[in-house]
């Protein structure tokens, strides 16, 4: 359905995306995952045709997206990150539009656009112009635009930022229906949006691909990180030494030390650590204040991927 | 393409831009009308629109700095550049769009000469040959101006330097006269430019080794001919200057004279300047 390979954007001596590739099937939802920069934007823009990449191809339903775009394009419905609405339009107006411009048939504009209404629960707001729309109602008509024509591929780019909670699941309800015929790409740095709605998840850094999972895998991966926060009576290096001796314990990050109290993120696989901990800190006498089991979120568990890459990358370097 | 053509034409119409256009440029018009036809008594049309040159290379800016600069800078771009349509036609449907305001505009100005008609003998032939030539002008500085909006995504950058250039082509007659006319001087001026146009070219393609070979191979070519042919340079820098006077093409107009040849320049201008903003465009994406 959608062949990247070996994409490359670059700017300058900046990679913003790096060496990409990547396939998504038929009927596939899948979770762009990064944090602010990481290139998802751009590679969505790569996808859809709106900037050209430096190096590598991107195949369409088997058309190039350089060589024989408007075959490509006609396949895709794209919402960038900033919704593409005209403020001097009214909300029927922009998509009637859309419907124009994608080249569906006059006879069919209408249904085509009643229906892209009614699924984003904009039908009562197709008078107002958009200029006086809020942000999560832009944002509506903004997918409203991406699923004029029907297309097969539908890429959105952070679709739910700047919706309100209700709105925000209604968009995931709007985004798993429209899955059931559709081939969807969206991007997002909320790990649970990801794991309600897509298959697979591409997490990206810098450019680079990190992680190419399905979501079990992920959510597998995500189960067997912990971090427990813990505040101890004593000296900083003392506790972190007495910690890091017991095995299960990967890392330990001092992130505070106020009145001879330290507090600090103590990280482990698989294996809950609280009584190994207690039993440490009861051996040495350094009294426990507060200790706290955390699961990792997917920001953690990223930047912990990042910095395992960035390790992995200074080690070779070495 | 008929799309987009509607679209533009409706948002210069909800958002006054079209209307303020239009009503200005007949206020300007109206003004000269009347002082030089119907208070002036004159029966010449010609007068009124071979006047309002400063203030129409002030007003068409006004309309054109939008045209890509400002879908560039709201982002709606990407949903033009990711929809079905080549940029070809995107950039033919904008223009057509601005144009229709112009039509618009001289559509009105049709009926001044006919006015003059009720009060006596009007040249019928010299008026519209007149306007006939108006309209193609303001085909040719439409397509700079839309160039010109390409270039940047700020309007008033965009509106400013429209203005300039604009203003260059106005005074190139005056600039023409000053101009030295001798073989060297000529050689100097081209070879200055050959510079110029080099450094355009490394800022645009990043490529020192072209851009040397360019500016080196038209160097030698201008002091071959320097050298060799000196009768080349005759006259040279006042006829390639002149080639940038849009208004002097006009005034052949005014003497009722619809030469083919700047109906020709005109358009190819036209056609020049839509196929470089799609080339603008289009680069922009591989930046």
């Amino acid at each position: 359905m959608i062949e990247v390979s070996n994409l490359v954007k670059q700017y300058g001596d900046h990679y913003a995306v790096d060496h990409l590739s990547f396939t998504v099937n038929e009927g596939e939802v899948l979770g762009f995952l990064g944090p602010n920069g990481a290139g998802k934007s751009t590679t969505m823009n790569i996808i859809t045709g709106y900037i050209s990449a430096t190096e590598g191809t991107v195949t369409i339903n088997g058309h190039d997206i350089l060589d024989e775009p408007e075959e490509a394009k006609k396949c895709l419905g794209y919402l960038p990150e900033l919704p593409p609405v005209y403020p001097d339009m009214t909300v029927k107006e922009y998509l009637f539009f859309v419907a124009e411009i994608k080249g569906v048939k006059r006879e069919d504009r209408f249904d085509d656009v009643m229906n892209a209404m009614e699924s984003t629960k904009i039908t009562n707001y197709q008078n107002r112009l958009i200029r006086h729309l809020s942000k999560g109602y832009r944002q509506r008509t903004g997918i409203a635009g991406a699923m004029i024509g029907n297309p097969q591929i539908i890429i959105l780019d952070e679709p739910t930022v700047g919706l309100d909670p209700s709105q925000i699941i209604e968009v995931r309800d709007l985004i798993k229906s429209l899955a059931k015929d559709h081939t969807i790409i969206l991007s997002s740095h909320i790990m649970q949006e990801i794991s309600a709605v897509c298959d697979r998840v591409l997490i990206i850094n810098k450019g680079k691909m990190i992680v190419n999972d399905s979501i079990k895998d992920l959510s597998r991966r995500m189960s067997g990180s912990n971090r427990l926060e813990l505040k101890v009576k004593g000296s900083a290096a003392q506790a972190k030494e007495l910690i890091l001796g017991i095995g299960d314990v990967e890392s330990v990050d001092v992130v505070g030390e106020e009145d001879g109290i330290v507090e600090m993120h103590v990280y482990s696989k698989d294996t809950d650590v609280r009584e190994q901990v207690f039993d440490a800190c009861a051996g040495a006498h350094l009294p426990i204040y507060a200790m706290n089991l955390i699961e990792m979120t997917l920001e953690e568990i990223f930047i912990k991927l990042v910095q395992n890459m960035e390790k992995e990358k200074g080690e070779e370097e070495k | 393409m008929i799309a987009i053509y509607k679209k533009e034409l409706r948002s210069y119409f909800t958002s006054m831009i079209g209307f303020v256009f239009v009503a200005l440029f007949l206020v300007v018009v109206g003004i000269y009308f009347t002082s030089y036809n119907l208070v002036g008594g004159y029966a010449n049309f010609d007068y009124v629109l071979q006047s309002i040159g400063l203030l129409f290379i002030i007003l068409i800016p006004t309309v054109t700095m939008r045209m890509i600069a400002e879908e560039t800078k709201s982002k709606t771009d990407q949903l033009l550049y990711t929809s079905p349509l080549t940029i070809e036609k995107i950039v033919l449907g904008k223009y057509l769009a601005v144009y229709t305001l112009f039509l618009i505009v001289v559509a009105v100005i049709c009926f001044y000469p006919l006015i003059l008609g009720q009060f006596g003998n009007v040249d019928y032939p010299l008026a519209y040959a007149n306007i006939f030539g108006f309209a193609l002008m303001g085909a040719a500085y439409m397509a700079i101006g839309m160039f010109i909006s390409s270039t940047t995504e700020n309007q008033v950058i965009a509106a400013v330097l429209s203005f300039l250039v604009f203003l260059i082509t106005y005074l190139m007659s005056y600039i023409v006269q000053v101009v030295p006319s001798d073989n060297l001087s000529a050689w100097i001026i081209f070879s200055v430019l050959n510079l110029l146009i080099s450094v355009v070219l490394y800022t645009s393609l990043k490529n020192i080794n072209v851009a040397l070979i360019f500016a080196g191979a038209m160097e030698v070519i201008l002091t071959a001919l320097y050298l060799l042919k000196p009768s080349f340079f005759d006259g040279s820098v006042v006829k390639f200057l002149n080639w940038f006077s849009l208004f002097e093409r006009y005034k052949a107009f005014g003497l009722g004279i619809i030469d083919f040849a700047s109906v020709i320049y005109y358009l190819s201008l036209v056609f020049l300047f839509w196929f470089l903003t799609v080339q603008t465009i289009k680069k922009r994406r591989w930046n």
